[in-house]
C-alpha cells in the first residue's frame, strides 16, 4: 500500500511544544517572514509527498507592499531586542545590514 | 491511552526480525512499563515514493492500520487548502525527514505507561518544554564513572 505521509507536530513527552526561549525556529521565522506563501505542494517527488514549501519569491518579484524606511526598520529591531527575540550581537548585525 | 506516545523510526539495510524485540515488548508490557501500540515497516523507492510492507512473523495481524492512519495517508491526498500559520506555528516533521530514499524502516508507536503520572505532574506544575533529548554512549559512560565514584 502506497503512504503519503502526514507532517506531524513534534512534541516532548508533556505533550508541549520545545520552548525556544523566546527564539523563532527556522521554520517559524520563514513562515513569519512569508505569511502570504501558498499551500506547501504534497506531491514533491524529493520528499515523497511530504509537504514542501513554496519557494522564496525571487527578489525581481514587484509587491505592492510599501517598502519601510529605516527608521521604522531600526524601530522594528529594537523592538525584537527590547522583547528578546534577538540577541545584541544579532541586533548589530542587522543594524549594520540596515544601514547600508 | 494513558502516556505519552513516542514514535520510534528504525532503519534497516535488510528487516530480519528474529522475534527478540517483539519478546523484549512483551517483558516490557507485562512489567508496565511501555505498550507496543503499533508497528509498521515501510519501504522508501528510489523516487521517493513510501510502500508499506507485511509484518514479520509473531506480530499481530491488524498491526500497521493505526500507525498508517497517524502518520500518513493511504493515498494521494487531494489538494488540500491548508493554512500557513497552522504549518508554520510549531515545529512539524514526517516520516519523509527520517527515513532515507531507498531504505526500509520499522516504525513503533509506543505509549511509555510508565511516564503518564510523570508527565501530568509536570504539566501541574507548571513545567514548560525546554528540551529533551538522550545522553550520548559517551556520556553514558561519563556519567556511570561518576556516579561509581560518589558510590566508592
Amino acid at each position: 500500500m502506497l503512504l503519503v505521509p502526514r507532517q506531524l507536530q513534534r512534541v516532548g513527552m508533556t505533550g508541549a511544544v520545545p520552548y525556544y526561549g523566546g527564539r523563532f525556529t527556522p521554520a517559524q521565522a520563514y513562515g513569519a517572514s512569508h505569511p502570504t506563501a501558498p499551500p506547501p505542494s504534497f506531491a514533491d517527488p524529493m520528499t515523497g509527498g511530504a509537504f514542501v514549501r513554496a519557494p522564496v519569491p525571487s527578489q525581481s518579484v514587484a509587491s505592492d507592499a510599501p517598502v519601510p524606511s529605516q527608521a521604522d526598520t531600526e524601530a522594528a529591531l529594537q523592538q525584537l531586542l527590547n522583547t528578546g527575540v534577538i540577541s545584541q550581537v544579532e541586533y548589530q548585525e542587522l543594524r549594520a545590514r540596515v544601514a547600508q | 491511552m494513558t502516556g505519552p506516545v513516542q514514535v520510534l523510526v528504525v532503519g534497516f539495510d535488510r528487516p530480519t526480525f528474529s522475534g527478540e524485540v517483539l519478546a523484549e515488548f512483551t517483558r516490557l508490557r507485562e512489567a508496565g512499563i511501555v505498550r507496543l501500540v503499533d508497528l509498521l515497516v515501510v519501504s522508501r523507492t528510489d523516487d521517493g515514493a513510501f510502500e508499506t510492507l507485511g509484518l514479520p512473523e509473531g506480530v499481530e495481524a491488524d498491526f500497521g492500520d493505526l500507525a498508517a492512519s497517524v502518520l500518513g495517508q493511504p493515498e494521494e491526498p487531494a489538494e488540500v487548502e491548508v493554512e500557513a500559520a497552522d504549518i508554520d506555528s510549531a515545529e512539524t516533521w514526517s516520516l519523509a525527514d527520517a527515513i532515507p530514499v531507498g531504505s526500509t524502516a520499522a516504525v513503533a508507536l509506543i505509549e511509555h505507561t510508565w511516564a503518564a503520572g510523570l508527565s501530568a505532574a509536570i504539566q501541574r506544575a507548571g513545567g514548560t518544554l525546554l528540551e529533551e533529548t538522550w545522553l550520548a554512549s559517551e556520556d553514558r559512560e561519563l556519567l556511570e564513572a561518576l556516579i561509581a565514584e560518589r558510590q566508592t
